[in-house]
């Protein structure tokens, strides 16, 4: 399809629809109008040290072959998907495709690096995995004022595969944008980490369909916000067969008047008994003024299910703000600790140590220049 | 003269708390504090170590020649006091071995001083933890979480023990605590007893001072010192009360 000129034309459902009710993506007016900078950083700069797997990098939603190393992967086009007001306008865009049976697993985890440096960016990946195979892959995104990244991501699981995804949205400025719908198969195991900071607005949908008995699905993500950033995570887990579980981790971070929302729902089908769900956001409040949206719904429909959510919204504590002054810890150094130990929960399911570690990281990084 | 307090007047939430403190405190010297609940000694403690929310309407302290009241918490730390709390704050999530050493390197930092390495600072931490009775188990799990009352009085000890303070101001330091822990806190304050530092221990019994032995006692009522001695005033105090010695 043509693309659109004006956040208008591309006809988001509005505040008034339950998914979308915290959504505010009116940055995506500036990044229509942005242009991409010629003088493009090096994508590689972005790549964690150390991790031996394929590379893939693109730059305002186009593959770079130079300095990618693909291996397994190849660079596809998007049909788009019309279901999806977002999905919809990846169609002529690139993506990474992973189609990976048991006996090609990966030299180490894959790395895709997506630099943005103004207007709007498309891709579209999509990951399956055959029968018992397993890949990691960390997606990092790096944003640029008046820039906009959409990406719609497609994920396949078959029987007792694993696939761990961790996302990281770094950079400065601009809108990230996420739909992702995965199909997790009997026994098999999708788990994501995402680490959402540096965007004016950001939206992440993530719909995962746990249809394989004993299906596995893990969601977790930190929000980082600050000024007055915008980010919007709605999650739609659905067990439809019997004995899977799912896990929500998820952290945020409020500063200045940025507002963080997160919406997470559980579904459980008549079929999926025993299923095993859990649920848990907190959040603080770095000000008065920031604002922290929470919202977990479930839907049940089988009798024998064990579902639990916890949400809580906070600040840092004054007693050990005082404990740690008094042991001669500055102010801002005491933040980002207490802040630290609060998000490191939702970093817990990152299996790689250097990958953790990077995210980790990233996450001092934002809090230290919070502090 | 290491701390000079002159006629502290303090309080909290507009009530007045301090009513004209006085103290002077030398290098080398041990002061306990006793005084009936109420009297002003918490209050006396988080002033001095800059808890916010505590406001000091008149008088001076200085420490080591500086305006320990001009400076924050953490800066007074650096400058080197020490405060022990009544009640250790438990902090899930932070290893008491991240908080000590972020803590020492803060400090250090701010000294203009270098930073500990891992293995030094490692060495120094399970030198005082074994004196103390801690085991670096323990220190490794989150800062005070899970820790009974002793416990928590111990860590308390290791973190001073680390830090090496110039002047400690140990309050209530002997609460909560069995004959047994009692006698190793007071060997653990006792180890810190210098030419160069100085302790003030803000306690309401006497208990204490039969291990930490003081070299002057003064006695806290409504605000005030209103009497000082040596170390045999504790036991008067034990016998006739503060009523009567305030009187």
């Amino acid at each position: 399809m043509s693309q659109p000129l004006s956040l208008d034309a591309i006809g988001l459902p509005g505040r008034r629809h339950e998914q979308w009710r915290w959504t505010d993506l009116s940055a995506i007016d500036a990044a229509l109008a942005g242009h991409a900078n010629d003088a493009a950083p090096d994508p590689r700069g972005w790549l964690i040290d150390g991790v031996a797997g394929p590379v893939l990098l693109f730059v305002d939603g186009r593959y770079c072959a130079a300095g990618s190393d693909p291996q397994q992967l190849t660079i596809e086009t998007s049909g788009g998907d019309e279901a999806h007001v977002l999905s919809r306008l990846t169609r002529g865009a690139v993506g990474a495709t992973l189609r990976l049976g048991a006996e090609h697993a990966t030299r180490g985890p894959i790395q895709l690096v997506h630099v943005a440096t103004g207007g709007p960016a498309h891709l579209h990946h999509r990951l399956s995995l055959a029968v018992d195979a397993q890949a990691s892959i960390v997606e990092t995104y790096v944003g640029a004022p008046d820039s906009w990244t959409n990406v719609a991501v497609d994920v396949d699981l078959a029987t007792g595969a694993r696939l761990m995804r961790t996302v990281r949205r770094l950079g400065a400025g601009g809108v990230h944008t996420e739909t992702l719908h995965a199909g997790v198969g009997q026994g098999a195991s999708y788990m994501s980490t995402s680490l959402l900071a540096h965007a004016e607005n950001v939206r992440i949908e993530s719909q995962a369909r746990l249809h394989g008995a004993g299906a596995f699905a893990s969601l977790d993500g930190i929000l980082l916000g600050r000024e007055r950033q915008t980010y919007d995570v709605v999650n739609r887990i659905t067990h439809d067969a019997p004995g899977g579980s799912s896990r929500q981790t998820w952290r945020s971070v409020a500063d200045d008047q940025s507002t963080l929302s997160f919406a997470g729902k559980i579904e459980v089908a008549r079929p999926a008994q025993q299923t095993d769900a859990e649920q848990s956001v907190k959040a603080l409040l770095m000000t008065r003024t920031a604002t922290v949206n929470s919202k977990p719904e479930l839907e049940i429909f089988a009798d024998d299910v064990k579902c639990a959510h916890g949400a809580t919204v906070g600040e840092l504590s004054k007693d050990a703000l005082f404990y740690l002054a008094s042991r001669g810890v500055p102010p801002a150094e005491a933040r980002a600790l207490l802040t630290e130990s609060f998000i490191s929960d939702a970093l817990a399911t990152v299996g790689e140590e250097l990958v953790r570690a990077a995210v980790t990281a990233d996450a001092v990084g934002w809090l230290r220049g919070a502090a | 003269m290491m701390l000079e307090i002159s006629d502290l007047h303090a309080g909290i939430d507009g009530k007045s708390i301090l009513k004209g403190l006085s103290l002077s405190v030398n290098a080398g010297e041990v002061h306990a504090i006793m005084g009936p609940n109420g009297a002003g000694k918490s209050t006396l403690g988080y002033v001095l170590s800059g808890r916010q929310g505590y406001e000091v309407t008149s008088g001076s302290v200085s420490f080591e020649g500086r305006d320990l009241l001009a400076l924050e918490a953490h800066e007074r730390a650096a400058a080197g006091l020490f405060l022990g709390f009544q009640y250790p704050v438990e902090i899930p999530g932070v290893s008491n071995l991240n908080f000590l050493r972020t803590a020492l390197n803060a400090q250090r930092r701010l000294r203009g001083e270098a930073e500990a390495s891992g293995a030094e600072f490692m060495k120094l931490v399970k030198r005082h933890a074994d004196d103390l009775g801690l085991s670096m188990d323990m220190l490794k799990r989150p800062v005070n979480v899970g820790f009974s009352g002793g416990e928590k009085k111990r860590n308390e000890m290791v973190q001073m023990a680390v830090i090496g303070p110039r002047l400690a101001v140990l309050d209530e330091t002997d609460s909560g605590l069995d004959i047994d822990a009692l006698r190793v806190v007071s060997e653990g304050i006792n180890r810190l007893r210098a030419p160069t530092r100085a302790t003030i221990l803000i306690t309401h019994y006497q208990r204490l001072l039969d291990y930490v032995v003081p070299d002057f006692i003064h006695v806290l009522v409504d605000g005030r010192i209103v009497r000082s001695g040596g170390a045999e005033l504790a036991h008067e105090l034990e016998r006739e009360g503060y009523g009567a010695i305030a009187a």
